[in-house]
């Protein structure tokens, strides 16, 4: 079942996985010094963008033949995954409807996924308009 | 965990880590097991069991039920439950749907991964309270 994964593979992930994670935590930390805590925009932003990165990526990788597995699993499995969270989306969530903000709430709540789905399609256009 | 003490970052770093490679062995198992296809069996699970983990693990912390240092907090959360849910993922199988046609199975998880995984965020909170006795 899990023959076909390598060092080389886990190692691109873990690679990925670390600048991800800790641009995204830093990036939150900077938004909340600068634009304080009642929305979370640092999330917000993080995941739109990951996901216009996604698009991106992805479709680059697709169109590319001989595109290599491991740069896929680091951009895409290690830096992305990490970079962009569902967790923190919805403890967000949740803490900016304890906030009493409804409609931020409900903003952030589907905005997010409808932004990000768009988001990902915009990147895939965008790399579609590259390539060719 | 001493040698962390003050290391935010690393400790972020290496939750981190183990969050990534969780996701990877699951979405492997997943298609193993469902097809290479269904990998977003594994993803669904991944951020709603992550939605779970990073409200009870929070809750328990800012609640005070149990004193938690700063940095095991962010190496668990930020770190591990971070890296370990994605949205990039999630976004970019949802626009698999879309390219595919199917819009009843777009709908299914693209606003079931966003209300069941508020449940989880439910069950997090309700987990954390009820389980450990306040102290």
């Amino acid at each position: 079942m899990l023959q076909n994964v390598t060092l080389l593979n886990v190692l691109a992930i873990a690679i990925g996985a670390i600048p991800g994670a800790l641009s995204r935590y830093h990036l939150t930390e900077w938004t909340k010094a600068k634009y304080g805590t009642k929305f979370p925009y640092g999330t917000f932003v993080i995941n739109l963008t990951g996901c216009l990165a996604i698009g991106f990526f992805f479709t680059i990788s697709k169109t590319i033949t001989g595109y290599p597995k491991e740069l896929d699993l680091l951009i895409r499995t290690g830096f992305l995954g990490s970079y962009t969270t569902f967790s923190t989306y919805g403890f967000d969530t949740l803490t900016l409807w304890r906030s009493k903000q409804k409609l931020a709430t409900v903003f952030y709540w589907a905005g997010s996924a409808t932004l990000g789905l768009v988001a990902v399609i915009l990147g895939a256009a965008i790399a579609n308009f590259v390539v060719k | 965990m001493d040698f962390l003490r003050g290391h935010l970052s690393l400790s972020v770093a290496i939750g981190a880590v183990f969050g990534a490679l969780s996701r990877f062995y699951i979405t492997e198992f997943a298609e193993a097991i469902f097809g290479r296809d269904l990998g977003f069996y594994g993803s669904f699970f991944i951020n709603v069991s992550g939605c779970f983990l990073i409200t009870y693990i929070l809750t328990i912390a800012f609640e005070n039920i149990r004193s938690i240092s700063p940095e095991l907090r962010v190496m668990t959360t930020t770190g591990f439950c971070g890296a370990y849910t994605t949205f990039s993922t999630y976004g970019l199988e949802s626009k698999g749907f879309l390219d595919k046609g199917d819009i009843t199975m777009l709908l299914i998880y693209w606003a079931g991964s966003a209300i069941v995984g508020m449940i989880g965020v439910q069950m997090g909170v309700f987990l954390a309270r009820s389980s450990v006795q306040r102290t």
